[in-house]
């Protein structure tokens, strides 16, 4: 049996509809057409998450301090590795970024770009209102843009869920033969529902991962679901869900005994924000 | 007259045969990646110079480890990376325990351990940016703006074919980056 196109799967990661009937019908059979898009979806969540993410460039000061102590340790290297404004102008003549110039601050943008992503978002930047672009005020923004940047950053959305915590889940004290496991977890709202998409990365044992929400009492929990083979989930919790009394996030090394009970193995745990517990209630 | 930004092969090929200016194209190439996951996962901007110092200046000593066999120079470097990383933070908690105990209660732009979604974000924005710059714009569009895949066409005026092509392929690189990093998505 034939594939779906591959650029039917990259469509639908991106959320968009796309596709014939019998596109869907060969998904909704097929593992490896499934599998392909859960992990181009994966991608395209993690370049959605909180926006365009700028990578910042390390100042000049910080390849002057390599190149003087890797210089200080062989003649050779040092001799490549000038990092003078002078031998820098000297070196290529023009100004412009040459072999033996360290890259930074002074240099003119490294990467030539036409579009700029996210000067400066910072943690708020991305809680922007939806834009509603007619396809005339875009090309008007990517006209302006094909001589210098376009701020691509004020064409953007909100993502389609919006991230309400995002915490870190650490080992317990008390299991010692975890102490290097590590694991995140992040609540998110959509329209519809809260979910926590949880990550881990703990040693592979006999079992398997399954997320709990932990009660206050100490006593009461919630079984979301188990980790995948990657040790990763995303799971919609229960509708009216109180987070300020379910607010620990616990992963449990289950065996395969049949029980659907917590095997008192915690893996890792994490507690969510009462913030997060406010923003999680209907509006 | 050198590339301004040395192509990845390009860079492994010098590392590889100990190149003299191996690390400097190392550091033109990856020293944004390294600057910008420190930054992100340890917050101040001393401790990521010093991170990044330290992650080419480990590179380097260590170079011969390098095997191309067994995954790609980016990974290898977000490797050590991390392992920096880690050990700056490591030795903040034990300048300041009262910190660890209030790191419970904080959202994570500081977490305790770089974070594989820290990771993730900066290897993706890293790939986007190395991508052709009409395929960069396509990507964005697809990403962050409203628009359909029709839309991008016609607002681009790109032939439809192209912008599907562009955003199969553009998905892609970005998944096989992330793989061949070696980084849990």
């Amino acid at each position: 049996m034939s594939h779906t196109d591959p650029e039917f799967l990259a469509l639908k990661a991106l959320g968009e509809q796309a596709g014939t009937a019998q596109d869907a019908a060969h998904l909704a059979q097929c593992a490896d057409c499934r599998l392909e898009l859960e992990r181009l979806t994966r991608v395209v969540e993690l370049a959605r998450r909180d926006g365009p993410t700028p990578l910042e460039e390390p100042p000049a000061s910080v390849w002057e301090r390599i190149a003087a102590t890797v210089g200080s340790e062989g003649a050779g290297v040092a001799r490549a590795l000038v990092p003078s404004d002078s031998a820098r102008g000297a070196a290529n003549g023009s100004g412009r970024r040459g072999p033996l110039a360290p890259p930074g601050r002074d240099v003119p943008a490294r990467r030539p770009t036409g579009v700029r992503v996210g000067n400066s978002p910072g943690r708020g930047g991305w809680r922007r209102r939806r834009l509603r672009l007619v396809a005339a005020g875009l090309a008007a923004g990517l006209i302006i843009g094909a001589g210098g940047t376009v701020a691509v950053t004020q064409l953007t959305r909100p993502p389609a869920s919006q991230v309400l915590a995002e915490i870190e889940l650490r080992p317990l004290a008390q299991f010692p033969q975890y102490q290097s496991a590590a694991g995140t977890a992040a609540l998110r709202k959509t329209q519809a529902a809260l979910q926590l998409a949880v990550s881990v990365s703990a040693p592979p044992r006999p079992g398997f991962y399954e997320v709990w929400l932990l009660g206050a009492n100490g006593t009461s929990m919630i079984s979301l679901g188990d980790l995948n083979a990657e040790h990763a989930g995303t799971f919609t919790l229960p509708t009216g869900v109180d987070l300020r009394f379910y607010s620990r996030v616990d992963v449990s090394l289950q065996p395969f005994n049949g029980s659907t009970q917590h095997s008192s193995t915690s893996v890792v745990r994490g507690s969510l924000p009462a913030t997060a517990a406010g923003a999680a209630e209907p509006s | 007259m050198p590339v301004e930004v040395p192509s990845d092969e390009d860079v492994s090929a010098a590392f590889g045969k100990g190149d003299p200016d191996a690390l400097r194209l190392l550091y033109v190439r990856f020293g944004a990646l390294v600057y910008s996951l420190a930054r992100r996962s340890l917050g101040g901007q001393a401790d990521a110079e010093d991170v990044t110092q330290q992650v080419f200046v480990s590179a380097w000593r260590g170079r011969d480890t390098f095997d191309p066999e067994r995954g790609s120079l980016a990974g290898w470097l977000v490797t050590i990376t991390r392992n920096r990383i880690s050990d700056m933070l490591r030795s903040r908690q034990r300048d300041d325990r009262v910190l660890l105990h209030m790191a419970a209660n904080v959202t994570t732009e500081d977490p305790a351990v770089p974070s594989d979604q820290v990771v993730n974000r900066v290897v993706v924005a890293d790939e986007l940016a190395r991508l052709p710059e009409a395929q960069r714009l396509v990507m964005t569009l697809a990403f962050y703006s409203d628009l359909t895949h029709e839309q991008i066409a016609e607002v681009l005026q790109m032939p439809l074919g192209t912008v599907k092509s562009h955003i199969r392929r553009g998905l892609q690189r970005l998944r096989s980056r992330l793989e061949a990093d070696r980084v849990a998505y």
